[in-house]
């Protein structure tokens, strides 16, 4: 048997005050507890960031155990609460892409609870053993196992006749205006692309140029990508948003990427957008129709198509799956990724001056594209991105590999819902989830 | 005298194909896209017109592989060198825009495969030529070139044979596929599999003529020519301003062949990889001083263009684009380098 | 066939710290046929590696007039992950080098000549190679003169080198830093190296000039050369760009159509003016 000899490798990150130190007591105090731990010591919980847990996955390890001081006794005030935040989400995060939930441990264990640690290690070694090995590498298939498929059904696009015309005219009028008046130095909206039936991004200048702008149902691009971007002419940039797009500015101004008075936000009543021929998956049950934060409003919304977002059925029928099969699916789509960074480019909300996936020391994402680095790259971006990503789409729509990448941000979205009650891009004013917390958050799983 | 292949005879043909090879590479349906990947099946293989959102290049060039590998133990290094399991390939459905690209990775990875005396032969990518040299392509011609598809505006066909061994022309009406062998790998295959192929008087002109007349795109006349004396001149800044600065326009296309090299691994020892790279990023000449010989995603894009319209064609005398459309139809804001093209020099 | 991407292993077998941020590594090829039969020429650089580090490209800094070992001299100031690694090293550990690749100093056209050697900062490296080589056979060769300079006394590299240069009486040799860069106690000139080298005034007779530092410095150093009468084909330098492969495979070395990996890295101040500006 399997359980007989195999000895787990076990990580655990134990802040310095509290854990580390109920650690050493139980061993002074020559408490038996099982050697499989092997103990990484840091200042705080606050600074044991995910990446850690990830990063221990990554080189393999059985089981990884999180532990620090109980809420109210952090020596650093509150570094524990953050904490607390993060790994609700990143746990659940892991949880979703097929990790078994049971090798991941938190706990709070204070300087004076050496028995807790020494009984903490030993059930952790057991259950861990019991698990057995990690059925696959990071980033590997578990072998044996077919990969999952889902299909969407996709929801037939309709709009009413004639409101794009009309919506159109109305806001190359607008724009027209704004590049006349002067302070406005660029319209970025959108042109006919190339291809039949596209519409790609326009830059124009001049009111003669605005005749080249277009609105359709083609117009899915998020514009908001290129808010921060400085302006090749002098002036400020208008931007043609629909109401989702406009979710990413109140993202930008939360992080004070941008003030709201460097741009002109046309903001467009929206009908809903197309992709590959069928309305685009958010669009279905989207109910902010009419941009909120918009100078002018441009036309007039139509209603939501369905009651349910059909893309939670899916996120429903992955969370039915077995870890491995759920594993196995997100590698089925990850194996496709080229690291093309599309959908970071495409993202309004990556915004940090240098990704992660780029700084080498130390590397937390292995750089190239296959197994390992590519699970670390969706694992990491992904949870950049929670409670701060606000679905506006376009990182599935530029992912050149068609990876459901909508999936993993909107099921952490809701994480960030259920628990925070936050929604990321809707109020200016409200602080992001992972910048606060609350003495009673939630924290069920902690031990 | 050219050969025939029935329609239906098809199948047996990339079976028995396939026994003799190690592998067999061809188009597969995958999530909701074409892609290249090695079948088991040759039934899973699909006929679908139109070309698999990215190239076979990776048979080749794969998007990660290790140079070596180290193992580290105390002061002492000990290297090693990489297996290379592929072994015998055939890529079947090579359409003939992404075979004519295989011009360009072998002239850059395989240079000494080339007559041209002046290219010194003093640097090859040895797994790049084990492989190339392992790897069979069975070329099959198109008759439903894209709204994308420009391969006759930079001189080639869709039903082209550069780069390919065997091209497969699909002749509907007659029931058959044209069988041209272009190489002796080509022939060897023919000979091979004779009892599958028919003596035959078809031609493939008229397919060739309905499939050309297809192509919507102009003729990017004089390139090379007019690009010589551009690098400052068009605006590169309003060509390229909607341009995100990603890597999918490279990494879709068949001739990109730009890689990273880095060690991964750990305290005990790991690989040095190469792998795709891209000269859409930001930081893919970033000196470690913060100073960036090419510091805008305009001076990015027009590398991109430059590289394949002049100095690919002025350096290693191949041409850098083939037509193929990857790039415009997976460009997420529609970067279309026919259309750029075409706008610097008509 | 080869795999041009396996680096031989080379022991260090001296540490030296030039300045503060600017280390020489003199490595020794831990196989014995390979230290015999390695040859390169001036100028020509190569790819040095930390294993579980990665690989960084430098010139090699010694005269290819001695076989056996070579060396490299880099700065570590941008903590870039390699050449942090480098600075690591000490003597007796083990790392990687492939090369020799791309061109070199067109050490025939020299023989005969007036040398006028002009290095600034970490610049030098490229330049001692070529200037050790013709010292290493002094006779074939005219006047000698070299300008090796720095922002600031702590900045000069080889200056333990450089002393024993300036006390040789068959080669001339000055040192300088830029104003404000000078102790109490520097003994050599202050002044930017474009003006040190306009009152040194050599003579563009018969000579050929060879350049390297930062642009800026190149820059100016190209038009005080052209006051002095020295033709564009008179003038060489190097360019470094950021690469991967050594060999105009991976995309990096080019400025617009040239390969810095391939063409270059030693270009004549004529080859220069025809390069787009892109580095
Ligand atoms: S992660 Fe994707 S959906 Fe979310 S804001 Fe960024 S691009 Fe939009
Ligand atoms: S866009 Fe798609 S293929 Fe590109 S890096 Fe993102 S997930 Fe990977
Ligand atoms: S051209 Fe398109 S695909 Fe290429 S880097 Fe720019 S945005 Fe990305
Ligand atoms: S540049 Fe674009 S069209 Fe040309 S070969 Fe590459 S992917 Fe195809």
């Amino acid at each position: 048997m399997m359980s007989d000899t195999f000895e787990p490798k076990i990580v655990a990150f134990v802040c310095n005050w509290c854990t580390y130190t109920g650690a050493d007591l139980a061993g002074t105090s020559r408490m038996q507890y099982p050697a499989n731990v092997r103990i990484i010591k840091l200042p705080c919980t606050g600074r044991i960031s995910p990446l850690f847990i990830m990063k221990a996955l990554e080189q393999g390890a059985d089981g990884v155990l999180v532990s620090g001081c109980h809420p109210g006794d952090c020596h650093y005030t509150a570094g524990n609460y953050h904490a607390r935040r993060k790994y609700t989400i990143f746990r659940e995060m892991l949880h979703f892409l097929g990790v078994e939930p049971e090798r991941l441990f938190f706990s709070w264990v204070s300087a004076a609870e050496g028995r807790k640690w020494a009984d903490l290690v030993a059930e952790v070694t057991d259950t861990v053993r019991r698990l057995g090995p990690r059925r696959s590498a990071w980033g590997e298939p578990v072998e044996g196992i077919a990969a999952p498929r889902l299909s969407a059904n996709p929801v037939p696009f309709e709009a009413p006749a004639g409101t794009f015309a009309a919506q159109a005219e109305a806001m190359r009028e607008k724009a027209k205006a704004l590049l006349a008046g002067g302070e406005v130095g660029t319209v970025i909206g959108y042109e006919q692309g190339t291809l039949p039936g596209t519409a790609r991004p326009a830059f124009v200048s001049t009111p003669e140029e605005v005749d080249r702008l277009v609105w359709n149902e083609h117009c899915h691009q998020n514009l908001a990508v290129y808010a921060a971007r400085k302006p090749a002419k002098p002036g400020k940039v208008a931007l043609v948003v629909k109401p989702c797009d406009e979710r990413s500015l109140v993202g930008l101004l939360q992080e004070n990427r941008l003030a709201r008075e460097d741009v002109v936000l046309i903001g467009m009543a929206c009908h809903g957008v197309q992709s590959e021929g069928a309305l685009a998956p958010r669009c279905a049950a989207c109910q902010t129709r009419t941009p909120a934060l918009a100078d002018p409003v441009i036309g007039e919304a139509t209603p939501p198509t369905a009651t349910a977002d059909p893309r939670l059925e899916q996120i429903a029928r992955i969370e039915q799956m077995a870890p491995a099969e759920r594993w196995n699916f997100w590698q089925g789509h990850f194996s496709r990724c080229l690291k093309c960074y599309a959908c970071r480019a495409a993202c309004s909300l990556c915004t940090c001056e240098r990704c992660l996936a780029e700084k080498a020391q130390p590397r937390w994402i292995p750089a190239p594209p296959d197994g390992a680095g590519n699970l670390s790259w969706h694992a990491v971006r992904a949870w950049h991105l929670a409670g701060r990503c606000v679905d506006c789409g376009a990182c599935s729509a530029a992912c050149p590999a068609d990876i459901p990448l909508y999936l993993l941000n909107l099921k952490l979205a809701q994480v960030v819902k259920d628990a925070f009650d936050y929604e990321a891009g809707r109020d200016p004013a409200a602080a992001p989830p992972l910048t606060t917390y609350r003495e009673d958050d939630a924290q069920e799983f902690i031990r | 005298m050219a050969k025939a292949l029935r329609t239906e005879a098809l199948l047996d043909f990339l079976r028995a194909v396939q026994q003799d090879a190690r592998r067999l590479v061809a188009p597969v349906e995958e999530d909701g896209l074409r892609l290249f990947r090695a079948v088991d099946r040759v039934e899973e293989i699909t006929l679908a017109e139109g070309n698999t959102r990215w190239s076979f290049k990776e048979v080749l060039f794969p998007r990660s592989e290790a140079l070596f590998h180290y193992r580290l133990s105390g002061g002492s290094v000990a290297l090693q060198e990489p297996d290379q399991p592929e072994g015998e390939t055939v890529v079947f459905g090579a359409r003939p825009c992404d075979a004519a690209g295989l011009a360009v990775l072998d002239a850059v990875f395989a240079p000494n495969g080339r007559p041209d005396p002046d290219q010194a032969p003093e640097h090859e990518d040895p797994f790049y030529r084990r492989r190339r040299a392992q790897t069979t392509i069975i070329g099959l011609a198109c008759l439903e070139p894209g709204p994308a598809c420009f391969c006759t505006a930079v001189g080639l066909s869709p039903t082209g044979t550069a780069g390919s061994d065997l091209l497969l022309t699909p002749l509907p009406d007659q029931g058959v596929f044209l069988a041209e062998a272009v190489t002796e790998k080509g022939e060897r295959l023919l000979a091979a599999h004779a009892h599958l192929f028919t003596d035959t008087d078809d031609t493939k002109e008229q397919a060739t003529r309905a499939a050309e007349g297809r192509i919507q795109r102009t003729a990017l006349s004089g390139v090379g020519g007019p690009l010589a004396t551009l690098f400052e001149a068009p605006p590169w800044e309003e060509l390229a301003a909607r341009c995100l600065g990603c890597g999918a326009c490279a990494f879709v296309c068949p001739t990109c062949h730009c890689f990273d090299i880095v060690d991964e691994g750990n305290a005990a020892g790991g690989s040095r990889c190469k792998f795709w790279d891209s000269c859409g990023f930001a930081l893919f000449t970033a000196h470690t001083s913060g100073h960036n010989p090419r510091a805008t995603q305009p001076a990015r894009f027009r590398q991109r263009v430059l590289h394949k319209f002049r100095y690919l064609p002025e350096r290693f005398g191949v041409q850098g684009c083939v037509g193929c459309g990857r790039c415009i139809a997976t460009c997420p804001v529609n970067m279309d380098i026919q259309e750029v093209v075409a706008k610097v020099t008509g | 066939m080869a795999n041009v991407y396996l680096p031989y292993l080379m022991t260090v077998a001296a540490v030296r710290d030039e300045t503060p941020d600017v280390r020489t590594l003199r490595l020794e090829f831990q196989d014995e046929s390979i230290r015999e039969g390695f040859r390169f020429r001036a100028g020509q650089f190569g790819l040095y590696s930390v294993f579980g580090q990665g690989e960084c490209v430098f010139c090699i800094a010694s005269p290819d007039t001695r076989p056996g070992a070579i060396e490299c001299s880099f700065s570590y100031r941008w903590g870039g992950k390699v050449t942090s690694a480098l600075s690591r090293l000490t003597v007796g550990d083990t790392m990687g080098f492939r090369g020799p690749y791309g061109n070199w100093f067109p050490l025939d056209a020299m023989r005969g000549k007036n040398l006028v050697f002009i290095g600034g900062g970490i610049g030098m490296a490229p330049i001692r190679s070529i200037f050790e080589t013709a010292l290493d056979q002094r006779a074939e060769f005219g006047d000698i003169l070299l300008l090796n300079g720095a922002r600031s006394v702590s900045d000069l590299v080889y200056k333990a080198e450089t002393e024993a240069w300036i006390a040789r009486d068959d080669i001339t040799c000055v040192k300088t830093v830029d104003p404000g860069g000078e102790t109490p106690e520097w003994d050599g000139k202050v002044g930017l190296i474009p003006k040190v080298l306009e009152e040194l005034a050599p003579s563009a007779t018969n000579a050929l000039a060879l350049v390297c530092g930062p642009p800026i410095m190149i820059k100016f150093a190209l038009e005080s050369l052209a006051k002095l009468g020295f033709g564009k084909e008179q003038i060489y330098t190097t360019l470094e760009n950021r690469m991967k492969c050594g060999s105009g495979q991976c995309g990096r070395g080019n400025i617009g159509g040239c390969y810095v990996c391939k063409d270059g890295p030693v270009f004549s101040a004529a080859e220069l003016e025809q390069l787009p500006p892109e580095f």
